[in-house]
């Protein structure tokens, strides 16, 4: 098994998740986090309206946000929004495993 | 080895314009590994077809190692890619009614080379790759596993500067999965450089460069190891 998802009742699309896991005898841990930045909001960049200026803003709107974020955390994936969302969400995982 | 300038694809239908790559900068150096993240309809594979010369861009521009490939033909394509490049796919793309020893010679015999030389190479690729003793079978007698192993063995029995894999775990299970991804590790450790599209982050790990891809756009890119 390579993966393990977890599921959480009520998770919202603007909400962020803290996870910590402890891999049995390996003594690692991880920190996962959940992050949401917004996706198809109003702000400076939404200057035009046309379908192709959107999309490229909330393309924009989100490398700014990546390249803006902690650095010490390590983005592993990015999800799809749903449509019409306002926020997407991005797995990031802390930097520098923990062994004990 | 690969350098993309400002690349786009665009789609078009009568009715619909899909812009599946846009203004995309890309370099892969030799002896890299690479992995492309991203969704769903996000232009992994577009993005891999064109590096792969399967398919030409709209605009932009493609550089494999010192050309300038774009532009290229069909048969200009089709030459630099038997010479070059190496695939795998998700759904493995084995030749039903041909058996393994069959498939793995395939790529050899679009180089016209000789009967004796054929068989010195396919014998040593299957044996490496550990799939020798099915020789003589065909694809829908082996599992899944297997037959990606056949599969790899034949992106690599020309002995390809490089190798692009478009989900290669994808249709199998977390064992066999890892065992391709041992191959590929073990190729790229060999000097091949590899180029995989992929959804998974766990596989993504294997490589030492991650791509994110989305809505056509490289968002971001990770340059070491994840772990």
């Amino acid at each position: 098994m390579k993966d393990l998802c977890v599921p959480v009742s009520g998770f919202r699309e603007e909400d962020v998740a803290e996870v910590q896991l402890t891999l049995g005898d390996r003594k690692v841990k991880y920190n996962f986090r959940i992050e949401s930045f917004p996706w198809d909001v109003e702000d400076d960049l939404s200057v035009f309206t046309d379908d192709v200026s959107r999309s490229l803003a909330r393309i924009e709107r989100l490398k700014n946000a990546i390249k803006n974020y902690d650095k010490g955390w390590e983005l592993l994936q990015i999800f799809t929004p749903a449509e019409d969302a306002k926020h997407i969400q991005v797995l990031y995982r802390k930097k520098g495993l923990t062994e004990s | 080895m690969i350098r993309t300038k400002e690349l786009v694809k665009v789609f078009r239908t009568d009715e619909v314009e899909t812009t599946a790559l846009n203004k995309v900068n890309l370099e892969v150096n030799e002896g890299e590994f690479v992995a492309v993240m991203g969704p769903s309809g996000c232009g992994k594979s577009t993005l891999l077809n064109i590096v792969g010369l399967l398919d030409n861009p709209t605009d932009g521009e493609l550089w494999f190692n010192s050309t300038e490939v774009s532009r290229f033909s069909e048969r200009q394509r089709t030459n630099m890619r038997k010479a070059n490049i190496g695939f795998v796919f998700q759904s493995f793309n084995l030749i039903d009614e041909l058996n393994v020893y069959e498939n793995v010679e395939l790529p050899l015999l679009y180089l016209n080379m000789p009967s004796s030389e054929r068989k010195k190479k396919v014998e040593a690729v299957m044996d490496k790759m550990k799939i020798g003793h099915r020789a003589k079978h065909f694809p829908q007698q082996l599992s899944g596993g297997q037959q990606q192993r056949v599969a790899i063995c034949r992106a690599v029995v020309t002995n390809p500067k490089l190798i692009l894999a478009d989900e290669p775990t994808g249709n199998l299970d977390s064992a066999n999965g890892e065992e391709v991804m041992n191959l590929l590790t073990y190729l790229n450790g060999e000097g091949t450089t590899i180029v995989m599209v992929t959804h998974s982050p766990s596989d993504a790990e294997k490589a030492n460069r991650i791509i994110q891809l989305f809505d056509g756009h490289i968002v971001t890119e990770n340059v070491k190891k994840l772990l």
